[in-house]
């Protein structure tokens, strides 16, 4: 089922700030990272790739805006963006008071918290630390592989832990 | 290609495949029902993440100026709708001059207003767009640092704090639309109400 103009409008109004929140978080810099949210919905929006099987729309949208906004990072237009951004974010946290949804925050914080060392290490440098995959192999002297492979369980442990009514396995 | 995605589901969900190998993730999606649920799993945590980053910072001054005008402006027309509080409807008035154009273009947008139930000395008022584009909440008697949170479905989401001024007030700029409006106090929901769209 494709998205109806309405439904995908009421969205867009709905998250707008959530969404420039995330491709600001990559880019560090307020009209690139408008582009990056009208260029990934403008995507969406004329490609018509969601469907009803692909999930709930807000995380859906989050995903194309964010790896539009990477997409740009990796362009070479952009490159003095990320050599900024991440001598300035380093050490890696996360700040609840700050955040866009300080509930949500806080829930996955503790979410975090209850995840292996390793697995939240991983998750916490590659996602808040803004760090390229190869970047945390290097700082954290893993193997790429293992990188990749700890980032996925991290992340489908944490939506154990995440969902409501399943106990973490 | 038909082999599942395995860990890649997780990386793309977070944004960390590239190039070739996204559109053959893409495609793969297209007709793979069991490597979508795990990316729409993995997509909702990656939102979760980023329910803890912060807000982009405010728009340069000249993009600014425009939405406290306009909550300048509903204020305004708050106090001309309800005779809340005498002291209230003064102050308001005296801003009546600096928001003849907000008010312009506020009267061309379609808005609605609804006072919450409260507790006695409480009085919290809730103007908002029809399309959710903006709400103005304005409280009387409301404890320090109290919240706004909009209810959505099954989703909650906390709107901010109101201010410390007399009344409090809070501007949200594009809140969506929602079911209920509630003020929060120390975990305790004060006041309530429904908007109708």
């Amino acid at each position: 089922m494709a998205l109806d103009e309405a439904a995908f409008n009421q969205a867009y109004r709905a998250h707008a700030a959530r969404l420039r929140s995330v491709a600001y978080d990559v880019l560090r810099d307020r009209e690139a990272a408008e582009d990056a949210v009208h260029s990934a919905l403008t995507r969406i929006w004329s490609g018509g790739s969601y469907r009803a099987d692909r999930g709930a729309l807000l995380p859906f949208l989050i995903a194309c805006v964010r790896r539009e906004a990477l997409d740009t990072l990796r362009g070479s237009k952009r490159r003095h963006l990320r050599e900024v951004k991440v001598a300035a974010d380093d050490p890696v946290s996360i700040d609840e008071t700050a955040a866009i949804d300080p509930i949500e925050a806080r829930r996955i914080r503790m979410a975090l918290d209850a995840l292996p060392d390793a697995q939240r290490d991983v998750i916490t440098r590659a996602y808040f630390g803004h760090r390229t995959l190869l970047e945390v192999a290097r700082e954290t002297d893993l193997p790429l592989g293992t990188v990749k492979s700890r980032l996925a369980a991290g992340l489908r442990r944490l939506h154990t832990v995440l969902s409501p009514g399943v106990a973490p396995s | 290609m038909t082999q599942h995605l395995d860990d890649d589901a997780e990386l793309y969900a977070l944004g960390f495949t590239e190039g070739e190998r996204s559109e053959e993730i893409e495609a793969h999606l297209a007709t793979c029902a069991p490597c979508c649920e795990r990316v729409a799993a993995a997509e909702s945590v990656a939102a979760s993440l980023a329910a803890a980053l912060p807000p982009m910072p405010a728009a340069a001054p000249r993009r600014r100026a425009w939405w406290p005008q306009l909550a300048t402006a509903a204020a305004v027309i708050f106090a001309a709708t309800t005779a809340l509080e005498g002291n209230f409807a003064q102050v308001a008035s005296n801003r009546v001059q600096r928001t003849d154009v907000a008010l312009t273009a506020l009267a061309s947008t379609h808005f609605a207003h609804t006072t919450l139930t409260s507790r006695p000395g409480l009085i919290v008022k809730a103007i908002y767009s029809r399309d959710g584009a903006w709400a103005y909440v304005v409280a009387s008697g409301a404890p320090a640092g109290a919240h706004v949170v909009l209810q959505q479905g099954a989703a909650q989401r906390d709107l901010g704090a109101l201010d410390d001024g007399a009344p409090a007030t809070l501007f949200i700029h594009e809140p969506g639309r929602g079911d209920e409006y509630d003020i929060v106090a120390d975990g305790k929901t004060i006041a309530h109400g429904k908007p109708v769209y």
